[in-house]
């Protein structure tokens, strides 16, 4: 899966395991529990290794603007 | 009458010209795609800019997915930030965008992988880099070591892209031309075009190390790094057919390497 930044138009091609996180972050579901269900549970890699990876990869998007990070849940957008 | 402001940027040896009415954004495209500037007079493709302002909303743009889609011969490029159209039988397309060169970057990626897939080549989220007269290609998801190996190259190594590697065919063989298209090393390429010798596709280990990957294997990890985002079922097969060819043709292989200079010494 290719992800392209509309901020400065870095390209991120992601393995297997950035790409399920990626499709887990709903802006709700804590990153600690998509590595848990998402990552340890479907791929062979320790929690530990597997939560440092990931906040390095989360913290990679969010320098590009594509993903947003934040210690609480985002607000869906209201319904017009 | 309004003053056009004009400038070339030619990547591939295919010049495209861009026209518009604000000067300083003309000027600041002119830096930052230093070497890759062509002379205006003979364009093979032509856009007018329509330079938006900070902040203002781009009409039919109200996500932030590419979409590239073709209508009655033309086609159409959106994303949040620009929305273009060209019609390649007039040569001619129209961009509406914000002054900054990212949103250009974007735009170009894309009109250069239509105008490839139709010659046989593509673009690749790879590094490249001349050694001796010949071009290698460092593949690989993000983290594999693009920025790393290129950033490790020795003084006679010429960096093509460390970010967007452009393949051209030409006849039977492929060549590999620089991009001004930069990633974490933040400088364009070198504006030249070599004979492709490799693809390495790249990991990092605990040792250098090169082993050979059966093409069917190549091909699978090649397509999953080659740009591409029209919907058109023809293109997209021709791409496909394109990386088979491809694969065919150079010798892609695995590069394990540790991040040092000696993995250097295994590339010439």
């Amino acid at each position: 899966m290719m992800v392209m930044s509309a901020t400065d138009s870095t390209f991120f091609t992601l393995n297997e395991v950035a790409t399920a996180i990626w499709q887990a972050a709903d802006g709700r579901t804590p990153l600690s529990e998509i590595v848990t269900r998402k990552v340890c549970a479907e791929f062979e890699i320790d929690s530990e290794t597997a939560q440092h990876d990931a906040e390095h990869f989360v913290e990679e998007l969010s320098r590009h603007g594509i993903l947003l990070v934040s210690d609480h849940p985002f607000e869906p957008p209201a319904l017009s | 009458m309004v003053l056009q402001h004009e400038i070339a940027i030619e990547i591939g040896n295919v010049p495209i010209l861009l026209r518009t009415v604000d000067e300083n954004f003309r000027d600041l495209l002119a830096s930052h795609y230093a070497g890759f500037i062509a002379n205006p007079t003979n364009p093979q493709i032509e856009f007018d800019v329509d330079v938006a302002k900070i902040n203002e909303e781009i009409p039919d743009t109200d996500d932030n997915d590419v979409k590239v889609s073709i209508t009655d011969g033309e086609w159409c490029f959106r994303r949040s930030d620009f929305v273009a159209r060209w019609d390649p039988r007039q040569r001619h397309g129209r961009v509406r965008q914000p002054a900054t060169p990212y949103s250009v970057d974007a735009f170009l990626r894309i009109m250069h992988t239509l105008i490839l897939a139709q010659q046989g080549g593509f673009l690749l989220h790879a590094a490249s880099a001349v050694r001796n007269g010949r071009a290698f290609i460092f593949s690989g998801v993000s983290g594999a070591g693009k920025t790393t190996i290129s950033r490790l190259a020795p003084p006679d190594v010429r960096l093509l892209t460390d970010e967007i590697s452009y393949i051209r065919r030409e006849g039977e063989d492929y060549v590999a031309c620089g991009t001004p298209f930069s990633g974490e090393l933040e400088r364009p390429g070198t504006n030249c075009v070599s004979p492709i010798h490799s693809v390495f596709l790249l990991a990092k280990g605990t040792e250098n190390r090169i082993d050979p990957l059966p093409a069917s294997e190549a091909l699978r990890c090649l397509l999953r790094n080659i740009l591409f985002f029209a919907e058109d079922t023809d293109l997209v097969n021709g791409v496909f057919r394109s990386a088979w060819h491809f694969v065919q043709k150079v010798s892609v292989r695995r590069l394990t390497f540790l991040p040092d200079d000696r993995v250097w010494s295994m590339i010439a």
